[in-house]
């Protein structure tokens, strides 16, 4: 790598937080940004046009035909294209739209009880076309790393902007979310599952044996259990590990052993795919 | 005939662009802001246990996070019917105004002020904020403190600093610890401090810039803000309209949202047109964030804010309706935010851990409103008797803005290209 790396970011379907998690190195940023020359970043700077990259951060996985079109020209003008994070890697959270059709996601968006026209829809002719589904950016072009999150820690971002610089391969945890939590494991199996609102869990013991449906054990490692410090369970928005091919199988893998009492609880494909649904085995809904 | 396409419209933290229609004698006809990306939280929201929707709806905005935290707890703990403990509701407006502080800190140093700091001319390569620690690096220093102190409390109340989780129906899944109080306690004043100085920058910026503040994007519109007993209010209470001539007041509560607010789907953009639904569409728009709050309140809860809006209400008239003052009015509520932080921190009940009531989850429609860092936001669900959500109705923040900001485009368009 060059002295100064010539960085794009962009955020296609995302939320921004990949971006604010950069920020969110604080007074760390001072020592990071003279490093980098960012060329074009559509949030913090005004550059109109796409220029040469060594590396672009592609925040967002890609939910319309414009988000496709920017996913190509990055891929053809960046020596490096990260998917940063988890919507970029896997879909992540609006990724949930692939539960639905396009069209059933537009009559219900725009037939909300506020809506005073009903029926009118946004023109494909002047806003870009949706996509069929929600698609992670390594389902469209080839990608040299992914950093998955939601958002992906600071000091993550940090460790592979540096391993870039330095000419290294950036590397990800390979551990689960349980190898880095707290809460002490008995290896039980719970009898019941609890929804998170009930009771009051104990905030020693793991959450998945007192019941909770907690996903640390089909989640990659890295975000150091920051929701089950907190007292809430596990959503997996770190995604899969590399062990595995899917983050809902391996989940699901687990839960059978609690028997009938699994098949109870609530929204089990939008639970154990919460991140990851457009690039599970099964990505959408079948037609 | 010409048109002039911009794009992408750049420091939005969303998609858009805009076109701008020119007759042959070069004047703008027809000006439109398109938001071109549509997500549809509203349809997979549907099926989800209601207390997952908490979970899921922060990734409308990864800076507004927090805002969309509470506004979907409250609307859930609305729809069952829950009375949270008054420990769990400081704690969650804590969390609300470290997110005000981050946000406001974020939009002002970061994406408005390299226009200001570095001039509107500026090399487009050097006007961002890596230009402005070149430039400035003593204001680029407060910008990072102060978003490291909003961030911290949104971590130590909510769990995680961005997409907090803690927020669940009945309270909150944990309570703040007496040594992160501590810390948070001990930079307050500092931030109070930067906050003044912060508009100490701006009123200084003004008399550079104020001949283009009451030039560009000055429109009339209606405003929508959030106030308790009249008095500014973040964390949400009482609604506010007031015409576009200051001279009428309208009041409701979140509850009753349907009543005052409609939304008209257009061709060209993926965001619809809230409008006030007793004005009418297209002449009810209306515009939410800083300038409509400071324009609703009549007054603001903290003594250091309430000296900077009647100085704000003296140079820009009340109501304000200079697009440009929005940065003026965020720097006012950044101040009380940090005013109203140190309230809740010296408060002994923001430590308690009785944070959390039983809550039983059952068939309900719920409204959730808090002022997030861009202006009035809305949650409403309705559930089925397990509490799986059934339908569900967003308004957030700068949908609002939308058409007016669309106004404020054609506005300033006509004033630059009538010389050209």
């Amino acid at each position: 790598m060059a002295d100064k790396v010539r960085l794009g970011l962009i955020q296609l379907c995302g939320c921004s937080g990949c971006h604010i998690s950069l920020l969110d190195l604080h007074e760390q940023l001072l020592d990071v940004l003279p490093h980098l020359d960012i060329v074009y970043a559509p949030i913090i700077a005004d550059a109109k046009e796409i220029p040469e990259c060594d590396v672009f951060l592609i925040e967002g996985g890609v939910r319309n035909e414009h988000d496709e079109h920017l996913v190509h020209e990055i891929r053809e003008k960046s020596k490096v294209v990260i998917a940063w994070g988890s919507c970029a890697v896997y879909g992540g959270i609006p990724g949930l739209g692939n539960l639905y059709s396009s069209e059933q996601l537009k009559e219900t968006v725009y037939g909300t009880v506020t809506t005073d026209n009903i029926g009118e829809l946004p023109s494909d002719e002047i806003v870009p076309p949706l996509t069929d589904s929600v698609m992670p950016v390594p389902s469209i072009v080839d990608v040299e790393y992914v950093i998955p999150g939601c958002a992906p820690k600071p000091a993550l971002n940090a460790a592979a902007i540096v391993a870039l610089l330095e000419g290294r391969e950036p590397e990800l945890p390979k551990k689960i979310v349980c190898d880095e939590c707290p809460r002490t494991k008995e290896n039980v199996i719970p009898e019941k599952f609890k929804r998170t609102f009930e009771g009051k869990p104990d905030p020693d013991k793991c959450l998945f044996e007192q019941g909770y449906t907690c996903a640390g054990m089909g989640t990659r490692a890295g975000c150091g259990a920051l929701c089950p410090s907190a007292g809430v369970p596990c959503r997996g928005c770190y995604g899969k590990t590399d062990e595995v091919l899917d983050q809902g199988s391996s989940l699901a893998n687990t839960y059978a052993a609690a028997g009938d009492e699994s098949l109870k609880i609530a929204d089990k494909s939008a639970l154990f795919n919460r991140f990851t649904l457009p690039s599970a085995l099964i990505s959408k809904k079948q037609k | 005939m010409g048109k002039i396409t911009i794009e992408p419209l750049t420091r939005l933290e969303g998609h858009g662009k805009v076109t701008i229609k020119l007759d042959d004698s070069g004047k703008p006809t027809d000006v439109k802001l398109h938001i071109t990306a549509l997500r549809g939280f509203e349809q997979f929201v549907i099926g989800r246990p209601a207390e997952e929707v908490p979970r899921i709806v922060p990734r409308i905005c990864g800076i507004c996070q927090t805002a969309h935290h509470l506004a979907s707890v409250k609307a859930v703990d609305a729809a069952w019917g829950a009375q949270i403990p008054s420990a769990a509701e400081k704690q969650r407006e804590l969390m609300h105004i470290g997110n005000m502080i981050h946000s406001h800190a974020l939009h002002f140093y970061y994406l408005a002020a390299p226009d200001f700091v570095l001039g509107p001319d500026a090399d487009p390569a050097i006007r961002n904020v890596i230009g402005v620690i070149d430039a400035a690096p003593e204001v680029a220093k407060k910008a990072i403190a102060l978003r490291r102190v909003g961030q911290s409390m949104v971590e130590a109340t909510g769990g995680k600093a961005i997409h907090p989780v803690t927020a669940i129906p009945g309270g909150l899944s944990k309570s703040l610890s007496e040594e992160k109080r501590d810390e948070l306690l001990a930079e307050i004043d500092t931030m109070i401090q930067y906050g003044q100085d912060g508009l100490d920058l701006m009123k200084s910026l003004n008399e550079k810039y104020l001949d283009t503040i009451n030039t560009l994007g000055v429109i009339d519109t209606w405003y929508l803000g959030l106030v308790k007993d009249g008095k500014h209010n973040f964390y949400g209470d009482t609604l506010r309209f007031v015409s576009p001539d200051g001279s009428e007041k309208i009041d409701f509560k979140p509850a009753d949202y349907l009543d005052y607010l409609a939304e008209h789907v257009v061709e060209h953009n993926y965001v619809k047109y809230p409008y006030n639904k007793k004005v009418g569409y297209p002449e009810g728009l209306y515009r939410v964030g800083p300038l409509a709050m400071i324009n609703a309140c009549d007054s603001m809860p903290t003594p250091l804010a309430e000296e900077a809006r009647k100085e704000f209400a003296e140079t820009f008239g009340r109501p304000a309706n200079q697009s440009i003052a929005y940065n003026q009015a965020r720097l006012i509520e950044l101040l009380s935010a940090c005013e109203r932080a140190k309230e809740l921190l010296e408060d002994p009940e923001i430590v308690s851990t009785d944070v959390k009531a039983e809550v039983e989850p059952k068939a309900g429609n719920g409204v959730g409103v808090v002022y997030a860092p861009r202006g009035t936001l809305f949650h409403n669900y309705e559930t089925d008797d397990n509490g799986i959500v059934t339908k569900a109705n967003m308004i957030v923040a700068t949908t609002h803005n939308v058409p007016t900001m669309e106004k404020a485009i054609q506005q300033a368009a006509e004033v630059l290209f009538k010389d050209n």
